[in-house]
């Protein structure tokens, strides 16, 4: 039997137009029966949007889609998939975040959501999506307003945060800059939870589409097509993520939250330091996950574990921190906005490292972005690494929309070429995130040939390169090509399922917790998928990026990691980027 | 010998006095091995699932210290 042909969801495509504000419900093509999530935001972006289209013009298009198990029973698969065109890097992106907004769209029935079109009146506008269909309205009052602010408003105005989640963009999208993220509400209605690379905030923007509210109330629970299936499933993954140490109640990741990680690649000598300059940063041990939990412990008087950020997640890695006077100042300090922020800025101050976070999610920006860019600002003379005060000015200036604040505001490579810096750690366009290639081969290999440009969500190979999980490699080995390709294989299947990319933690140490996964979704779906389906849908998805990339205007050129990693030796391994080229193209040669 | 332990997330948490990650230096015979360290330290060998020794991660447990090794413990622990 095909397994592509089994499907008995009736889901619906929602597809919006921004140039006359129409909204449309279709059929699911029969094509897309079986995908959902990142497979089916690559999909439409690959099957619609021209790939020379230009990236903020009326031809792109955003693609939000829930995965197969969102809204249902499955723990921790509260994901949306959204995709475009990237204004960043110029090839297809798919950015993922963990919200109730996803899973009440799949309530709705709502297997994708298209945005497309572009306002011609010069004005932001509100979509609300409900059991009743979708409706506009003007977003004027919310337009150049913090996120927390505009999002509460919103969520106030349509019901309370009870009943709708929130999806908006900040000043940053409004101004059409590519690092503007896509911002969703988190379980307690924050404005924290982001889709945040790649600039998509900018796409809606150059929509003129400043929220979508989803409101579920009266919607029907999505329908299981195999329960039996769907239940052994769901209940072999909970208990994977229940024993798994990292995933555990009280384990690594609810204890300590995604900054546990600070330390770890700080004594691997993997932690990007002062824009890339040395791989170990002294304040490391201060603004890590356990001066986190330290310092709030001192605040408030109490151990504080963490929240999930999404409903239904069973390991709570969302952490707080609090003010002096034990009010909350932001949430969530991840582990690449603490590196961010901390060792690529060199601040070691977790004060100014939240508030530098805060004002990410009340600007609409991606923390991993912004972070890299000031690295580069630093370079290019405009801060001192080090100087958190100065760096709180500076992201102030992208809300301004001041000439600075537009160019801090479009990333680290626009930055570097400003500013006349030639140590801007990027690839096709996008921000290094927080592992040294120099240190870690299998990551740099990763960040070369990701179709999203360099990201470590596309195949999460430090698990078994430094943390020990599924494999322990040499990090320093350059032989990782099998591994970047089986991981983001691995990797885009996971992202599909509408499951946080953190359950890999679990499932890939143990074995029935990733068949409980495939159960899940053939449970959903109807399907017979098996073990070497995962395999089979990962590939089908990069195939389409890269294909995409490829009519986009990408060559192996732009597989490559900035030249100055080839000739800087970084500390305190004192090696550079040595893995040859070719080898960087078998990754996906086959 | 003296070697430089740093313990991390919980490891670091058990009664020590000090913060995770403060570095604390232990004296031990020339030529002990990472099992002995933990001994050392009253450690469960399964209670550590990442050591690592002056940058390098290390699995042998049979493998020798030098003096002055900066040696790193961890729990199991992972992110993104």
């Amino acid at each position: 039997m095909d397994p592509e042909r089994t499907g008995v969801r009736m889901d619906r495509m929602l597809r919006v137009n921004m140039t006359d504000r129409s909204a449309t419900f279709e059929p699911l093509p029969a094509a897309y029966r079986n995908r959902a999530g990142r497979w089916l935001t690559s999909s439409i972006v690959h099957d619609e949007v021209p790939a020379s289209c230009h990236p903020l013009g009326p031809n792109n298009k955003v693609i939000f889609s829930p995965g197969f198990v969102t809204g249902t029973a499955a723990p921790t698969s509260s994901r949306i998939s959204v995709g475009g065109k990237s204004p960043l890097t110029g090839g297809i992106k798919e950015a993922n975040a963990g919200t109730g907004w996803g899973r009440r769209l799949a309530r709705l029935g709502i297997r994708a959501l298209v945005v497309e079109g572009q306002s011609t009146d010069n004005r932001f506008w509100l979509l609300k999506v409900d059991t009743k269909g979708a409706t506009f309205e003007p977003a004027d009052p919310w337009v150049g307003k913090k996120l927390s602010e505009a999002v509460a408003a919103i969520a106030a105005k349509s019901g309370g945060k009870e009943r709708v989640d929130v999806c908006a963009i900040g000043v940053a999208g409004e101004h059409r800059m590519g690092a503007a993220g896509v911002c969703f509400t988190d379980r307690e209605g924050r404005a924290s939870r982001y889709a945040g690379r790649g600039g998509l905030g900018a796409v809606l923007g150059s929509k003129g589409l400043k929220a979508i509210v989803v409101d579920d109330s009266g919607a029907a629970d999505v329908p299981i097509a195999d329960k039996a299936t769907f239940d052994s499933g769901r209940k072999k993954l909970a208990a994977a993520l229940g024993e798994h140490a990292i995933t555990k109640p009280k384990g690594a990741l609810n204890s300590y939250g995604t900054a546990v990680l600070v330390n770890i690649l700080n004594e691997a000598g993997g932690l990007p330091t002062r824009n890339f300059r040395e791989g170990r940063f002294e304040g490391a041990a201060k603004i890590a996950g356990e001066a986190i939990f330290a310092g709030n412990k001192e605040r408030l008087g109490h151990d504080l574990y963490n929240h999930p950020c999404s409903p239904g997640c069973i390991i709570a890695c969302s952490n707080t921190w609090h003010h002096k006077d034990r009010s909350e100042h932001t949430s969530c300090i991840e582990y690449e906005s603490d590196w961010a922020f901390g060792a690529d800025c060199g601040i070691s101050d977790l004060d100014q490292i939240a508030e530098l976070n805060l004002l990410c999610n009340e600007y609409g920006l991606d923390t991993i972005e912004i972070g890299g860019t000031l690295g580069v600002a630093a370079e290019g003379g405009l801060w001192k690494f080090g100087d958190g005060k100065r760096a709180i000015e500076l992201v102030h200036e992208i809300d301004k929309a001041t000439p600075l604040g537009r160019i801090l505001g479009n990333g680290a490579l626009i930055t570097g070429r400003a500013f006349g810096v030639t140590r801007v750690p990027h690839v096709k366009g996008q921000s290094m995130p927080a592992y040294e290639p120099r240190a870690v081969k299998g990551i740099g290999m990763t960040y070369a040939v990701s179709t999203m440009g360099a990201d470590h969500t596309s195949g999460y190979t430090i698990a078994p390169e430094i943390l020990g999980v599924s494999g322990k490699l040499d990090p320093l080995d350059p032989k990782k090509t099998d591994l970047a390709r089986t991981f983001q294989y691995a990797t885009a299947f996971i992202d599909s399922t509408g499951h946080c990319l953190f359950i890999a933690f679990a499932i890939l140490d143990i074995a029935s917790g990733f068949e409980g996964v495939v159960e899940e979704c053939s449970g959903v779906l109807g399907t017979k998928w098996t073990m070497d389906d995962v395999g089979r849908i990962g590939k089908a998805v990069l195939d389409l990026e890269l294909d995409f990339n490829r009519r986009a205007g990408f060559t192996a050129a732009d597989d490559r990691l900035p030249e100055f990693m080839s000739r800087e030796p970084l500390p305190p391994h004192n090696g550079v980027w040595d893995v040859p080229d070719a080898e960087i193209d078998k990754v996906f040669a086959s | 010998m003296i070697v430089e332990v740093r313990r991390y997330a919980s490891l670091g948490a058990s009664g020590t006095g000090q913060l995770p990650g403060d570095p604390q230096d232990v004296e031990l015979e020339d030529g002990a091995t990472i099992a002995r360290l933990l001994e050392e330290l009253a450690l469960p060998p399964e209670a550590v699932h990442l050591v690592i020794v002056d940058g390098r991660i290390r699995h042998d447990r049979e493998e020798a210290l030098r003096h002055g090794a900066r040696v790193a413990l961890f729990p199991p622990v992972g992110g993104g």
